[in-house]
Protein backbone atom coordinates (compact mmCIF):
# COMPACT_ATOMS: atom_id res chain seq x y z
CA UNK A 1 0.00 0.00 0.00
CA UNK A 2 2.26 2.51 -1.32
CA UNK A 3 -0.57 5.46 -0.26
CA UNK A 4 0.36 4.67 3.24
CA UNK A 5 3.15 6.29 4.61
CA UNK A 6 5.12 4.50 7.69
CA UNK A 7 8.28 6.83 8.24
CA UNK A 8 9.56 6.63 11.62
CA UNK A 9 9.87 10.29 12.66
CA UNK A 10 7.43 11.74 15.20
CA UNK A 11 4.96 13.63 13.75
CA UNK A 12 2.16 14.07 16.35
CA UNK A 13 -1.07 14.86 14.62
CA UNK A 14 -1.64 18.29 14.86
CA UNK A 15 -3.90 20.74 15.43
CA UNK A 16 -3.30 22.23 11.47
CA UNK A 17 -4.12 18.40 10.60
CA UNK A 18 -7.60 18.28 12.28
CA UNK A 19 -8.69 21.77 11.17
CA UNK A 20 -7.76 20.30 7.64
CA UNK A 21 -9.66 17.02 7.95
CA UNK A 22 -12.98 18.50 9.56
CA UNK A 23 -13.07 21.78 6.17
CA UNK A 24 -12.57 18.78 3.92
CA UNK A 25 -15.01 16.38 5.05
CA UNK A 26 -17.25 18.97 6.09
CA UNK A 27 -17.71 20.15 2.34
CA UNK A 28 -17.42 16.69 1.03
CA UNK A 29 -20.28 15.57 3.14
CA UNK A 30 -22.03 19.21 1.75
CA UNK A 31 -21.46 17.98 -1.68
CA UNK A 32 -22.41 14.48 -1.00
CA UNK A 33 -25.72 14.84 0.55
CA UNK A 34 -26.96 17.73 -2.07
CA UNK A 35 -26.37 15.54 -4.81
CA UNK A 36 -28.03 12.66 -3.53
CA UNK A 37 -31.22 14.46 -2.57
CA UNK A 38 -31.17 16.32 -5.96
CA UNK A 39 -31.02 12.53 -7.38
CA UNK A 40 -34.31 11.55 -5.57
CA UNK A 41 -33.02 10.32 -2.66
CA UNK A 42 -35.22 10.84 0.82
CA UNK A 43 -32.64 12.84 2.79
CA UNK A 44 -33.48 10.67 5.52
CA UNK A 45 -32.08 7.68 3.92
CA UNK A 46 -29.30 10.19 2.67
CA UNK A 47 -28.51 10.77 6.48
CA UNK A 48 -28.95 7.04 7.39
CA UNK A 49 -26.46 6.45 4.95
CA UNK A 50 -24.03 8.85 6.08
CA UNK A 51 -24.03 7.36 9.31
CA UNK A 52 -23.79 3.69 8.98
CA UNK A 53 -22.42 3.12 5.19
CA UNK A 54 -19.57 5.56 6.58
CA UNK A 55 -18.10 5.96 3.36
CA UNK A 56 -18.95 8.31 0.93
CA UNK A 57 -17.13 6.85 -2.20
CA UNK A 58 -19.70 3.79 -1.70
CA UNK A 59 -22.78 5.57 -1.97
CA UNK A 60 -21.40 7.55 -4.46
CA UNK A 61 -20.10 4.90 -6.87
CA UNK A 62 -23.69 3.18 -6.09
CA UNK A 63 -25.48 6.44 -7.24
CA UNK A 64 -23.35 6.70 -10.46
CA UNK A 65 -24.29 2.79 -11.42
CA UNK A 66 -27.77 3.50 -10.86
CA UNK A 67 -27.92 7.00 -12.55
CA UNK A 68 -26.33 5.48 -15.24
CA UNK A 69 -29.14 2.66 -15.81
CA UNK A 70 -27.18 0.50 -13.93
CA UNK A 71 -29.19 -3.01 -11.79
CA UNK A 72 -29.47 -2.41 -8.01
CA UNK A 73 -27.56 -6.08 -8.37
CA UNK A 74 -24.41 -3.70 -10.26
CA UNK A 75 -24.78 -0.58 -7.99
CA UNK A 76 -24.51 -2.51 -4.74
CA UNK A 77 -21.67 -4.49 -5.86
CA UNK A 78 -19.96 -1.55 -7.41
CA UNK A 79 -20.45 0.53 -3.47
CA UNK A 80 -18.76 -2.43 -1.82
CA UNK A 81 -16.00 -3.04 -4.31
CA UNK A 82 -15.13 0.19 -3.91
CA UNK A 83 -14.54 -0.27 0.01
CA UNK A 84 -12.13 -3.00 -0.25
CA UNK A 85 -9.02 -0.71 0.70
CA UNK A 86 -11.02 0.44 4.07
CA UNK A 87 -10.40 -3.55 4.79
CA UNK A 88 -6.86 -3.17 3.87
CA UNK A 89 -6.73 -0.08 6.32
CA UNK A 90 -7.92 -1.94 9.16
CA UNK A 91 -5.96 -4.93 8.90
CA UNK A 92 -2.75 -2.55 8.61
CA UNK A 93 -3.29 -0.72 11.16
CA UNK A 94 -5.83 -2.86 13.93
CA UNK A 95 -2.89 -4.68 15.76
CA UNK A 96 -1.21 -1.79 16.59
CA UNK A 97 -4.80 -0.11 18.05
CA UNK A 98 -5.76 -2.59 20.88
CA UNK A 99 -5.44 -6.14 21.87
CA UNK A 100 -9.06 -6.82 21.94
CA UNK A 101 -10.52 -7.70 19.11
CA UNK A 102 -14.27 -6.36 19.71
CA UNK A 103 -12.13 -2.94 20.17
CA UNK A 104 -10.66 -3.06 17.08
CA UNK A 105 -13.69 -4.03 15.05
CA UNK A 106 -15.59 -1.45 16.28
CA UNK A 107 -13.41 1.43 15.73
CA UNK A 108 -12.63 -0.18 12.07
CA UNK A 109 -15.90 2.08 11.45
CA UNK A 110 -13.68 5.32 11.52
CA UNK A 111 -11.13 3.87 8.86
CA UNK A 112 -11.00 6.55 6.07
CA UNK A 113 -8.06 6.78 4.32
CA UNK A 114 -6.62 9.82 5.92
CA UNK A 115 -7.05 8.62 9.92
CA UNK A 116 -5.39 5.69 9.25
CA UNK A 117 -2.45 7.34 7.14
CA UNK A 118 -2.04 9.62 10.31
CA UNK A 119 -2.00 6.91 13.06
CA UNK A 120 0.54 5.16 11.21
CA UNK A 121 2.79 7.61 10.76
CA UNK A 122 3.56 7.46 14.67
CA UNK A 123 6.50 5.93 15.67
CA UNK A 124 4.62 3.77 19.17
CA UNK A 125 1.49 2.22 19.59
CA UNK A 126 0.04 4.34 22.10
CA UNK A 127 0.51 7.86 20.13
CA UNK A 128 -0.79 5.98 17.03
CA UNK A 129 -4.04 5.02 19.02
CA UNK A 130 -4.55 8.62 19.87
CA UNK A 131 -4.34 9.68 16.13
CA UNK A 132 -6.62 7.22 14.99
CA UNK A 133 -9.08 8.30 17.54
CA UNK A 134 -8.58 11.60 16.84
CA UNK A 135 -8.57 12.14 13.06
CA UNK A 136 -11.61 9.39 12.95
CA UNK A 137 -13.48 12.00 15.13
CA UNK A 138 -12.14 15.08 13.14
CA UNK A 139 -13.33 13.61 10.23
CA UNK A 140 -16.54 11.97 10.90
CA UNK A 141 -18.06 14.64 13.02
CA UNK A 142 -17.49 17.26 10.54
CA UNK A 143 -18.93 14.85 8.09
CA UNK A 144 -21.98 13.62 9.62
CA UNK A 145 -23.13 17.06 10.89
CA UNK A 146 -22.98 18.25 6.81
CA UNK A 147 -24.93 15.39 5.62
CA UNK A 148 -26.83 16.37 8.25
CA UNK A 149 -27.25 20.06 6.49
CA UNK A 150 -26.77 18.94 3.25
CA UNK A 151 -29.93 17.02 2.70
CA UNK A 152 -31.95 19.18 4.75
CA UNK A 153 -30.91 22.29 2.04
CA UNK A 154 -30.62 20.30 -0.48
CA UNK A 155 -34.23 20.66 -1.75
CA UNK A 156 -34.51 24.81 -1.55
CA UNK A 157 -31.26 24.92 -4.26
CA UNK A 158 -33.04 24.86 -7.37
CA UNK A 159 -31.68 24.41 -10.59
CA UNK A 160 -28.74 22.25 -9.18
CA UNK A 161 -27.53 21.73 -13.02
CA UNK A 162 -27.40 25.29 -13.52
CA UNK A 163 -24.96 25.61 -10.62
CA UNK A 164 -22.59 22.73 -11.93
CA UNK A 165 -23.50 20.31 -9.38
CA UNK A 166 -23.26 17.48 -11.74
CA UNK A 167 -19.49 18.13 -12.03
CA UNK A 168 -19.29 17.89 -8.08
CA UNK A 169 -18.92 14.06 -8.19
CA UNK A 170 -16.90 13.38 -10.68
CA UNK A 171 -14.39 16.44 -9.30
CA UNK A 172 -14.66 15.05 -5.71
CA UNK A 173 -13.96 11.36 -6.76
CA UNK A 174 -10.90 12.46 -9.00
CA UNK A 175 -10.00 14.21 -5.71
CA UNK A 176 -9.74 11.55 -3.79
CA UNK A 177 -8.00 9.09 -6.19
CA UNK A 178 -5.18 11.90 -7.45
CA UNK A 179 -2.59 10.47 -4.86
CA UNK A 180 -2.50 7.25 -6.42
CA UNK A 181 -2.26 8.90 -10.12
CA UNK A 182 1.18 10.24 -8.72
CA UNK A 183 2.22 6.27 -8.83
CA UNK A 184 2.66 5.12 -12.55
CA UNK A 185 1.01 1.73 -11.94
CA UNK A 186 -1.97 4.08 -10.56
CA UNK A 187 -2.09 6.08 -14.00
CA UNK A 188 -1.85 3.04 -16.03
CA UNK A 189 -4.98 1.29 -14.17
CA UNK A 190 -7.23 4.20 -14.29
CA UNK A 191 -6.48 5.46 -17.87
CA UNK A 192 -7.23 1.40 -18.85
CA UNK A 193 -10.54 1.61 -16.63
CA UNK A 194 -11.43 4.79 -18.17
CA UNK A 195 -10.82 3.34 -21.89
CA UNK A 196 -11.92 -0.21 -20.83
CA UNK A 197 -15.61 1.73 -19.48
CA UNK A 198 -15.99 4.45 -22.39
CA UNK A 199 -15.80 1.74 -24.96
CA UNK A 200 -18.58 -0.20 -23.40
CA UNK A 201 -20.97 2.94 -23.33
CA UNK A 202 -24.20 2.48 -25.07
CA UNK A 203 -23.00 -1.12 -25.92
CA UNK A 204 -23.43 -2.34 -22.78
CA UNK A 205 -26.69 -2.25 -20.03
CA UNK A 206 -25.64 0.22 -17.60
CA UNK A 207 -23.39 -0.81 -14.89
CA UNK A 208 -21.37 -2.75 -16.58
CA UNK A 209 -19.08 -0.45 -18.35
CA UNK A 210 -17.68 0.68 -14.30
CA UNK A 211 -17.30 -3.10 -13.19
CA UNK A 212 -15.39 -3.69 -16.09
CA UNK A 213 -13.14 -0.56 -15.68
CA UNK A 214 -12.68 -2.20 -12.23
CA UNK A 215 -11.24 -5.30 -13.85
CA UNK A 216 -8.24 -2.85 -15.04
CA UNK A 217 -7.43 -3.47 -11.15
CA UNK A 218 -5.94 -6.68 -12.29
CA UNK A 219 -3.33 -5.01 -14.24
CA UNK A 220 -1.47 -4.69 -10.68
CA UNK A 221 -0.61 -8.75 -11.60
CA UNK A 222 1.33 -7.94 -14.16
CA UNK A 223 5.41 -7.52 -13.73
CA UNK A 224 5.39 -4.63 -16.12
CA UNK A 225 2.90 -2.58 -14.74
CA UNK A 226 4.76 -2.47 -11.43
CA UNK A 227 8.14 -2.94 -12.49
CA UNK A 228 6.83 0.66 -14.18
CA UNK A 229 6.96 2.37 -10.89
CA UNK A 230 10.44 1.06 -10.13
CA UNK A 231 11.79 1.88 -13.13
CA UNK A 232 10.35 5.97 -12.77
CA UNK A 233 11.70 5.89 -8.90
CA UNK A 234 14.83 5.27 -10.20
CA UNK B 1 -31.27 6.84 -6.20
CA UNK B 2 -30.32 5.27 -2.50
CA UNK B 3 -33.34 3.59 -0.48
CA UNK B 4 -33.56 1.62 2.98
CA UNK B 5 -32.93 -1.59 1.54
CA UNK B 6 -29.82 -0.35 -0.66
CA UNK B 7 -28.26 1.55 1.97
CA UNK B 8 -28.65 -1.53 4.68
CA UNK B 9 -27.12 -4.22 2.13
CA UNK B 10 -24.07 -1.17 1.62
CA UNK B 11 -23.56 -0.69 5.30
CA UNK B 12 -23.11 -4.41 5.74
CA UNK B 13 -20.90 -4.81 2.74
CA UNK B 14 -18.53 -1.73 3.98
CA UNK B 15 -18.65 -2.36 7.27
CA UNK B 16 -18.24 -6.11 6.69
CA UNK B 17 -15.06 -5.78 5.15
CA UNK B 18 -13.61 -3.02 7.71
CA UNK B 19 -14.21 -4.71 10.46
CA UNK B 20 -13.18 -8.68 8.87
CA UNK B 21 -9.67 -6.40 7.96
CA UNK B 22 -9.82 -5.24 11.68
CA UNK B 23 -9.78 -8.58 13.30
CA UNK B 24 -9.31 -11.26 10.93
CA UNK B 25 -6.54 -10.56 8.88
CA UNK B 26 -3.03 -10.05 9.54
CA UNK B 27 -1.76 -7.90 6.65
CA UNK B 28 1.64 -9.64 6.58
CA UNK B 29 0.36 -13.47 5.61
CA UNK B 30 -2.11 -11.80 3.36
CA UNK B 31 -0.51 -12.24 0.08
CA UNK B 32 1.41 -8.96 -1.63
CA UNK B 33 -0.59 -9.86 -5.18
CA UNK B 34 -3.69 -10.08 -3.72
CA UNK B 35 -3.05 -7.06 -1.92
CA UNK B 36 -1.65 -4.71 -4.80
CA UNK B 37 -5.41 -6.30 -6.24
CA UNK B 38 -7.36 -4.77 -3.46
CA UNK B 39 -5.63 -1.32 -3.19
CA UNK B 40 -5.64 -0.98 -7.14
CA UNK B 41 -9.49 -2.11 -7.69
CA UNK B 42 -11.45 1.37 -5.73
CA UNK B 43 -9.10 3.31 -8.14
CA UNK B 44 -10.31 1.27 -11.28
CA UNK B 45 -13.75 1.74 -10.52
CA UNK B 46 -13.62 4.98 -9.21
CA UNK B 47 -11.49 6.07 -12.60
CA UNK B 48 -14.14 4.52 -14.73
CA UNK B 49 -17.19 6.31 -12.48
CA UNK B 50 -15.70 9.81 -13.04
CA UNK B 51 -15.08 9.21 -16.96
CA UNK B 52 -18.55 8.02 -16.98
CA UNK B 53 -20.07 10.65 -14.89
CA UNK B 54 -18.21 13.44 -16.77
CA UNK B 55 -18.44 12.55 -20.35
CA UNK B 56 -21.18 10.51 -20.89
CA UNK B 57 -25.22 11.49 -21.21
CA UNK B 58 -28.07 8.88 -22.24
CA UNK B 59 -26.06 5.97 -22.57
CA UNK B 60 -23.67 8.26 -25.29
CA UNK B 61 -20.67 10.13 -25.19
CA UNK B 62 -21.07 13.70 -24.52
CA UNK B 63 -18.47 16.14 -24.37
CA UNK B 64 -19.84 19.38 -22.59
CA UNK B 65 -19.19 22.24 -19.64
CA UNK B 66 -18.98 18.69 -17.11
CA UNK B 67 -15.42 17.94 -18.99
CA UNK B 68 -14.36 21.74 -18.85
CA UNK B 69 -14.91 21.69 -14.70
CA UNK B 70 -13.69 18.10 -14.46
CA UNK B 71 -10.48 19.90 -16.16
CA UNK B 72 -10.69 22.66 -13.35
CA UNK B 73 -10.34 19.85 -11.00
CA UNK B 74 -7.83 17.96 -12.52
CA UNK B 75 -5.40 21.22 -12.25
CA UNK B 76 -6.45 21.73 -8.16
CA UNK B 77 -5.46 18.28 -7.72
CA UNK B 78 -2.45 18.51 -9.43
CA UNK B 79 -1.41 22.00 -7.58
CA UNK B 80 -2.43 20.20 -4.19
CA UNK B 81 -5.17 22.46 -3.44
CA UNK B 82 -7.61 21.78 -0.83
CA UNK B 83 -10.59 19.59 -1.43
CA UNK B 84 -12.88 22.38 -1.29
CA UNK B 85 -11.39 24.95 -3.49
CA UNK B 86 -11.16 21.86 -6.00
CA UNK B 87 -14.80 21.27 -6.17
CA UNK B 88 -15.91 24.69 -6.33
CA UNK B 89 -13.64 25.62 -9.13
CA UNK B 90 -15.28 22.41 -11.16
CA UNK B 91 -18.78 23.16 -10.34
CA UNK B 92 -18.32 27.22 -11.14
CA UNK B 93 -16.68 26.33 -14.50
CA UNK B 94 -19.48 24.26 -15.81
CA UNK B 95 -22.03 26.38 -14.23
CA UNK B 96 -20.06 29.76 -15.80
CA UNK B 97 -20.04 27.79 -19.20
CA UNK B 98 -23.59 26.80 -19.26
CA UNK B 99 -24.55 30.43 -18.19
CA UNK B 100 -22.58 32.35 -21.06
CA UNK B 101 -23.10 29.32 -23.92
Amino acid sequence: MADLSTTTQKLQFSNGDAATLAVTYFTAGLAVSVLHVTQGTDPLVVIAAAFIVNSATSTLAFAAVATTGGSTAAAVLSGWMVATRFGLFAAALGPRLWPQRWKRALAAHMAFDPSVALALREANDDEARQAFVRAGLWLCVPWWTSAIVGALIAERLGDTDALGFDVILPALLLAIVWPQLRERSGRIVAATAVVAALALVGITPGGVPELVGGAAALLVLTDRVTQADRVARC
Amino acid sequence: MLTWTTVALLAVGVYGQRALGAIAVDPTKLHARLQRVLTALPLAIISAVIALQAVTSDRAITIDARAAGLAAAALCAWRRLPLLVTVLAAAGTTATLRAIT
